[in-house]
């Protein structure tokens, strides 16, 4: 493999454009001393060449008066075009008027005819190369204060250059520091910084001799390439070994995600992009510390691109299912339809059914989950309204509100505003929030949930038992009614500690005086052990599974017989 | 064959020639060789005949350019003087400088051949 080499070390690429054969020939022979030469006979087959096969063209050395397409007209249509006005030109002319328009038109310099000594045109040459890249590069400061690294823009400018003319293998490598914020938080900035450098100096260490270049990012994030290794195990664990020893604010733990062997076609900023997909797949799990880019991955990200870039059309063409599971009272002998959870699909016209586990999730994680929420609730109650109309009864229907919603100061306009177009009332729009959004901000969310019972809604917690809610808060609460988490129920018959928390849970309800309704019940078994302790709501597949609307409508029609 | 003495005689300036040729003797040789079948003679001949001077004085230039670099004085001097009449479209009788252009070049040409 060929070992990288840097800016300064490579052969750049120069391009002669003359219709004078001799004179092509005669500079060519100059030029050839210190660079790659490629040659044109006009300003045509130049511009055929620069957008074809020559792509790292480091200076154009140009002639004027050609056939086909002259130099001044070559330099015009340069300057419009983004990708290759940034080349510099260098106009060769014996005339005194010539090199005047061609300097305004944008050329850097120019060499008279008959051509000067070899050392003057090499010199020449030299300088607009290098002013032409450093122009490029001023644009970004150089170097990171804090760590000594180059900087994001400046370490991707210097990429593209070398890889113009390099063609060595290389990885994309992206690190981030665990938990970085809690090190500025718990110990200053001042021991914030000291970590950030010692991460830059211990990458440095480990990976001197396969790096290229690397830099510094979004406070704790670091960037290098390196030249393609197949394994990055022993690496990655030496930089675990050096970065763990330490002690208090100085122990740290990195994350590497790696994209290995990207085709060079493919832009860098890109590569890098995919080597962090990589690296925060693995936040928070403790039992990794690198990961690889892969086509898993790949079709992954792609897979969730597609399904946010699709979640307004499928709202426009009602691709979302919103489908009903009923809820049973079991406190008498005969079980009584009680209300309905609304559940969402999603029937996509071209992926088929896709199932709430692979959107939910994604759109909580990016604010989406308003749009969807918001059409179940209006899709929720215009059902409601129709059961009412056909049947003269109403089916309380349960509709999940997320946490972002919550945050939302329209939230409470937004479902009232749904209530009076389908002349519904608070109490049959129930809304089921779950008990981790509670933990993570209760203070806004008691103030909103406490303000939407003022106004007549019925406030649900969802998946009671599987958050982390103090005994304190638990009794503060405004809520109507605790839903169990189903893990409890599918496992209270196989261990006695689900069975334990259960009856814990049904007695926190009585002290609240609230009814519990239990979901995921699949037999009769489960159901006569939550009568027994005391259980009142009943909700799962021993019932129903969740049904489109009208499938629903049996359960309604057993009801009113 | 053609040599650098050959060229001296002439009254080329090697030195200077050879210079822009980074002192490859070869490489230029075969630059001065090749100039003997440039098509930018004939084509300034007929364009002049046709009256199409702007077209004439863009072959003049040319060739100028080359002699300029390949430093074949006694040449690049007549067509200095042709190009430059022909830049300010001068009407005038082209003959007798066409002919000290063409004399010169045969007597190149002879350099090369023999």
């Amino acid at each position: 493999m060929d070992r990288f080499i840097s800016a300064d070390e490579y052969k750049r690429r120069v391009m002669i454009i003359d219709d004078e054969e001799i004179n092509r020939l005669m500079l060519g022979n100059i030029l050839e001393t210190e660079y790659e030469v490629v040659f044109a006979k006009d300003g045509q087959e130049a511009w055929d060449l620069l957008h074809g096969e020559e792509k790292d063209i480091s200076l154009l050395l140009l002639d004027l008066l050609m056939p086909v397409m002259n130099g001044f007209e070559l330099i015009s249509k340069l300057n419009e075009d983004d990708e290759l006005k940034s080349i510099p030109v260098i106009v060769m002319t014996s005339e005194k008027e010539a090199e005047v328009k061609s300097i305004k038109l944008g050329a850097s310099d120019f060499i008279t005819k008959p051509y000067d000594m070899p050392e003057v045109i090499l010199a020449r040459c030299e300088r607009i190369i290098k002013l032409s890249e450093e122009t490029t590069l001023i644009h970004s400061t150089e170097k990171d204060a804090v760590t000594g690294l180059f900087t994001r823009d400046y370490f991707f400018e210097y990429i593209r250059q070398i890889e113009a003319h390099h063609n060595s293998s290389v990885d994309a490598l992206v690190f981030n520091i665990d938990h970085f914020h809690l090190v500025n938080e718990m110990y200053g900035r001042k021991t914030g910084d000291s970590v950030l450098v010692r991460v830059a100096n211990t990458l440095e260490e480990v990976l001197k001799e396969k790096e290229i270049i690397s830099c510094r990012t979004e406070a704790d994030t670091f960037y290098v390439l390196c030249e393609h290794i197949d394994d990055y195990t022993p690496f990655i664990a030496k930089i675990q070994e050096l970065l763990g020893n330490a002690s208090g604010s100085s122990k740290i733990r990195l994350r590497a995600g790696i994209y290995q062997e990207a085709a060079k076609d493919m832009e860098v900023e890109l590569r890098f992009d995919r080597a962090k997909i990589a690296c925060d797949r693995i936040r928070g799990d403790y039992s990794r510390t690198v990961a690889y880019y892969n086509n898993e991955l790949y079709q992954k990200s792609i897979y969730h691109e597609r399904l946010i870039r699709d979640v307004d059309d499928a709202i426009a063409n009602e691709d979302f299912k919103v489908f009903f599971q009923p809820k049973y009272d079991i406190t008498s002998d005969t079980p009584k339809l009680r209300s309905a959870e609304a559940l969402i699909r999603w029937q996509h016209p071209e992926l088929g059914m896709i199932s709430p586990g692979d959107f939910i999730p994604l759109f909580e994680s990016n604010g989406l989950i308003q749009k969807v929420d918001n059409y179940v609730w209006k899709t929720a109650a215009s059902q409601i309204r129709k059961w009412k109309e056909k049947y003269n009864y109403s089916v309380a229907v349960s509709v999940n509100v997320s946490r972002i919603d919550i945050f939302d100061p329209t939230l409470q306009d937004k479902l009232r505003t749904i209530l009076e177009e389908n002349g519904l009332d608070a109490s049959e729009l129930m809304l089921e929030i779950t008990e981790s959004a509670y933990a993570d901000s209760a203070n806004t969310l008691t103030e909103v949930a406490e303000s939407l019972r003022a106004s007549g809604f019925k406030i649900e917690m969802d998946d009671f038992g599987s958050g982390y809610s103090s005994l304190n808060m638990i009794t503060t609460l405004p809520i109507d009614v605790l839903k169990l988490d189903m893990k409890f129920v599918r496992n209270m018959e196989k261990d006695e500690k689900s069975l334990k928390l259960v009856e814990l849970i049904i007695d926190i309800a009585k002290f609240l005086d609230v009814p519990v309704v239990a979901e995921g019940v699949e037999t009769k078994s489960q159901l006569d052990t939550l009568k027994d302790l005391g259980c009142q709501v009943i909700q799962g597949y021993y019932f129903s599974k969740p049904v489109p609307a009208d499938e629903f409508e049996q359960f309604i029609e057993k009801e009113l017989k | 064959m053609l040599t650098i003495e050959k060229l001296n005689e002439y009254g080329a300036n090697t030195k200077e020639g050879l210079a822009r040729c980074m002192g490859n003797e070869t490489l230029y040789l075969r630059l001065v060789t090749s100039l003997t079948a440039q098509p930018d003679f004939d084509r300034m001949r007929e364009q002049i005949a046709d009256h199409d001077l702007a077209s004439a004085f863009e072959s003049a230039h040319a060739m100028k350019g080359v002699l300029a670099n390949l430093s074949i004085t006694p040449l690049y001097e007549k067509v200095c003087e042709i190009t430059e009449l022909l830049r300010s479209r001068e009407e005038t009788d082209y003959q007798p400088l066409l002919e000290e252009i063409d004399t010169l070049r045969k007597t190149l040409k002879e350099l090369v051949e023999n």
